[in-house]
């Protein structure tokens, strides 16, 4: 008995040790490794299916769209990336001939035959919109093609008579889609798409093959396959996500122009080597704050944006650089604009709001930015005067003066008195949606209650996760929504614009189901314009338009503010490029030193 | 044929159990201090109840409540540390605000203390709440299938057997995520009426088998055959023959039981899945979890200390009650 309990024992310990053992004593990889932490599961990684910044990111380092913007020029310039040249524009801008480059491979993947990354041809561009306006695809990029190519949206008409997204025949012509031959493609569209440019630098529109859907159909969304310099190596849903250098990538160097102190800065010393630098790439999906904080302080993430509760310790605001104990750890700060818009949306087909203009002036009157900026982004972000980013060539500057982001609450209490007169009575509870899985969204949805409630309306706060918070703001089930915002992915406002336009009603953007008659005209007018002062014009005339009718209280903008170890080099920000890890470098022996230099400190601590 | 009787003056007169019970449970001074501790959590929360009544009463009169329980008014600056700034002096106008910023604020200038105060009633009211809910399952659950066998009390094993099976919070969780935010014939089900329905719906099964198996013992009892022998029904004999006798026992489980249901929904609010508009000492917790990393100590503090408090003396109290309770524990 004693024998057996003893040899059980040894086996434990036994199975144990090799566990135990393989981190420290384990063959130290030469490999550059850059790890980069998510605070939320990736949702799909399949390119026409992306939806959220997090699966953006991903995907464009795995896969390529035919543009791409500098990465290191300002203003932001357009180059080619899959495709060989600027395309060819016929004079009504109604037909665009786009030469792709030879000799570009996919990953290998046992999709194709023998497992051998194919060529890429144009007839994968085909496919990858077609599959977009396939109804049963249900892509929700859809809304960015709807009326725009010769023949797609019949297309999508026809795919609505099949059960799921397989049985559809891809063969079927659309005649604003053609492959020409295997490396030309040609786009008729409907009527000008000023913005097509800008739009084919969105991984949205990379090329997909159609074998691997075929093969992986619905998990398309974590297998995705394309010719970037990456490919998904491993990959476990809750928790970690790696990328590693894709060895078919075909050959692109690091530039070697860029915008005036790039130089000075370090960037260009780079220039002319082949890209990507960094061997693998791994994504650590943490929720919760703090223990990525801790880790990032450890050095086993590269990168971090800074939590609320720790940003006074680690950041001198005052100087803006980090602080002493932060900089002697090699640290530094990257502040940047991300173009965004945050904002508490109205549903405007609810009976009490829709009707009821006063009453959501008011609520919007009534909400101290400054004081929500101060609580929650510790003063980084700035306040959200009008719809257009001021990133954005349109912006308009004299909108601070027109006050739609005013904080009154006084006179939002004088035009409660008047929202009840349209209403007929007193207003009746508000319920306000937003999504509530940790503590930061909780004190968030709590402090738009408070202000709500200062100015004397009764309301009631439901927290919901994610995807439901998402379906009740597109079937309009919500009265208020109050769970984010938008970023945007090009330098064109029309985007914004867009969100405000009837025929783009949720699911395709427009959640507040705001309705205007003569704003749909310009905007009719507006999506066909190019670059220019009346465009600028008409775009600033149409965010008044919008602004004046408050469909929502616009709240504040995004500035990042993002710590990052030394050994990171390279490093730009650019709001508009998500592939931009391939530029980025590390100095793995930095890298691999900082643990025992990080003992050190806290000793001395 | 009658017989009179004659009043014994030697006669030792009779006490009832819960007389006897009361009489053992006044001389431990102890278990007397914790019961005052827990009789003040209740009053606490019938007395937040109350203000809440007299302010939707009395609102056009002019009144706006006990400051005490006005969590939700700003009484200092965000994140203020207890005892920081505490200037209270006659001549200062916000002395009586920053009187309640004695145990410090929380992010939005509220009071730690007014939310403490409040999150007792949260706790109290689910933790009432969840107690009769499952004391009208378990209760007659137990009995019947206790009383019935056969059939019926395969029913009942299985079905609180099957829910036995399952972890305890994880059940609770399933359940508070079912019902929160739904409509069910007209009544909206919303934050802490999904906490305590929760909690309820799946805290009979204890109950249900300890009445069952003390069911079982009692029915071939003295009394029950006598009942029976005169004609009693079954749900007499049920009902007004065999609970009213085991009514301490249910006593003594519910006073353990309390403090599961109040730990219960502290864990329920501190996973987000418990009441959001009001403040519990498991939000307020979970508040504090990101707040620590910025010394903000005292949410955390405050909270776990009423939590602490209120475990001790329900704990302490409990055990003593089934002391005095139970005859087959005396020694005395």
């Amino acid at each position: 008995m004693n024998r057996t309990v003893r040899t059980i024992c040894l086996l434990l310990v036994g199975s144990l040790l090799p566990a135990g053992c393989s981190k420290k004593n384990g063959p130290v990889s030469n490999d550059k490794v850059f790890r980069y932490p998510l605070v939320a599961k990736v949702k799909s990684m399949d390119p026409g299916n992306v939806e959220d910044v997090y699966g953006a990111l991903i995907a464009s380092h795995i896969c390529e769209s035919l543009y791409t913007y500098h990465y290191l020029k300002r203003p932001y310039v357009i180059e080619p990336q899959l495709a060989d040249g600027m395309p060819e524009i016929s004079d009504d801008h109604l037909t665009y001939t786009i030469k792709i480059k030879k000799g570009v491979f996919y990953q290998d993947d046992s999709c194709f035959p023998d497992g051998k990354g194919r060529e890429l041809k144009a007839d994968d561009f085909v496919f990858a919109f077609k599959r977009i306006a396939n109804i049963r695809y249900v892509s929700p990029n859809w809304g960015g093609f709807k009326d725009r190519i010769v023949g797609l949206d019949a297309f999508r008409d026809y795919t609505a008579q099949f059960k799921n997204e397989f049985e559809v025949d891809y063969s079927k012509e659309v005649e604003g889609l053609r492959a020409l031959d295997d490396y030309t493609l040609v786009i008729k569209l409907v009527k000008p798409w000023p913005q097509l440019l800008d739009d084919l630098t969105n991984v949205v529109t990379a090329p997909v093959p159609k074998e691997a859907v075929d093969l992986y159909q619905k998990d398309m969304n974590y297998h995705p396959i394309g010719t970037g310099p990456y490919y998904l190596k491993k990959w476990n849903k809750a928790v970690y996500l790696e990328l590693a250098k894709n060895p078919n990538f075909r050959k692109e160097y690091y530039p070697d122009q860029g915008a005036a102190d790039d130089a000075a800065a370090g960037l260009l010393a780079a220039s002319g080597k082949p890209l990507p630098f960094i061997d693998r790439i791994i994504f650590r999906i943490i929720e919760e704050e703090q223990p990525a904080w801790l880790l990032f302080l450890r050095g086993e993430l590269d990168v971090m944006g800074i939590p609320k509760d720790n940003f006074s310790s680690a950041v001198d605001f005052g100087a803006l650089r980090p602080t002493e104990a932060i900089r002697q750890r090699g640290i530094q700060l990257d502040i940047y604009d991300q173009p965004s818009l945050y904002y508490i949306g109205f549903n405007l087909l609810d009976p009490v709001l829709g009707k009821n203009k006063p009453l959501r002036q008011a609520i919007s009157l009534g909400f101290d930015r400054k004081k929500f900026n101060e609580l929650f982004y510790n003063d980084r972000w700035t306040i959200a005067h009008g719809l257009i980013d001021p990133e954005m060539n349109e912006y308009d500057p004299n909108l601070v003066e027109a006050g739609f982001s005013a904080y009154d609450p006084q006179q939002a209490r004088r035009l409660i008195t008047e929202a009840e007169k349209i209403q007929g009575g007193p207003i009746p509870e508000l319920s306000i949606g937003t999504v509530g899985g940790d503590p930061f969204s909780r004190q968030i949805g709590q402090f738009v209650q408070r202000q709500i409630q200062a100015i004397g309306l009764k309301v009631k706060v439901e927290y919901v996760d994610w995807p439901t918070y998402v379906e009740q703001m597109n079937k309009g089930d919500m009265q208020v929504f109050a769970g984010g915002g938008v970023r945007f992915n090009a330098p064109d406002a029309l985007g914004v614009l867009q969100m405000f336009a009837t025929k783009f009603f949720a699911p395709l953007g427009n959640s507040f189901f705001y309705s205007n008659p003569e704003y749909d005209r310009l905007y009719d007018q507006a999506e066909v314009m190019f670059p220019g002062p009346a465009r600028t014009e008409l775009y600033r005339r149409m965010e008044r338009m919008v602004l004046a009718d408050y469909p929502a209280v616009l709240t504040n903008r995004r500035v990042q503010w993002t710590l990052r170890h030394g050994w990171v080099k390279n490093f730009k920000p650019h709001p508009f490029l998500y592939g931009y890890f391939k530029y980025m470098d590390v100095d793995s022996e930095n890298q691999n030193s900082y643990k025992s230099r990080t003992k050190g400190l806290e000793k001395e601590r | 044929m009658r017989y009179k009787t004659e009043k014994v003056d030697t006669l030792i007169k009779g006490r009832s159990l819960w007389a006897d019970g009361w009489r053992r449970l006044r001389k431990r001074k102890f278990a007397m201090l914790c019961f005052v501790i827990v009789l003040a959590y209740f009053a606490l929360a019938a007395a937040v109840y109350l203000d809440e009544f007299l302010k939707s009463r009395f609102a056009a009169q002019g009144y706006t409540g006990l400051r005490m329980f006005n969590w939700s008014q700003t009484v200092g600056p965000s994140y203020q540390p207890p005892m920081e700034k505490y200037a209270w002096t006659p001549d200062n106008a916000q002395a009586p605000q920053a009187g309640w910023a004695l145990l410090g604020t929380d992010f939005l200038g509220q009071s730690t203390w007014r939310k403490m105060v409040y999150g007792a009633k949260t706790s109290m009211t689910v933790a009432i709440c969840a107690s009769i809910i499952s004391l009208m399952i378990g209760v007659p659950l137990g009995a019947l299938a206790g009383y019935f066998r056969g059939k019926v009390d395969d029913l009942v094993v299985w079905l609180y057997t099957t829910l036995d099976t399952i972890p305890y919070i994880l059940l609770v969780m399933a359940f508070a995520v079912v019902l929160r935010n739904k409509t069910i014939f007209g009544w909206e089900i919303r934050g802490i009426t999904a906490v305590y329905l929760a909690i309820g719906l799946t805290s009979w099964v204890s109950i249900c088998r300890l009445i069952r198996g003390e069911v079982l013992k009692r029915k071939e009892s003295e009394y029950v055959l006598a009942a029976r022998a005169i004609g009693c029904s079954n749900s007499r004999i049920i009902f007004r023959h065999l609970l009213p006798n085991m009514f301490h026992i249910v006593i003594i489980n519910l006073s353990l039981q309390f403090m599961a249901f109040i730990h219960a929904e502290v864990i329920l609010s501190f996973l987000g899945l418990g009441e959001s508009d009001r403040p519990s000492w498991g939000s307020m917790i979970d508040a504090a979890r990101t707040e620590l990393a910025r010394n903000v100590w005292w949410e955390m503090a405050a909270a776990t200390a009423a939590i602490f408090i209120i475990s001790l003396a329900l704990n302490i109290f409990g055990d003593a009650l089934r002391d005095c309770l139970d005859p087959k524990l005396r020694t005395d």
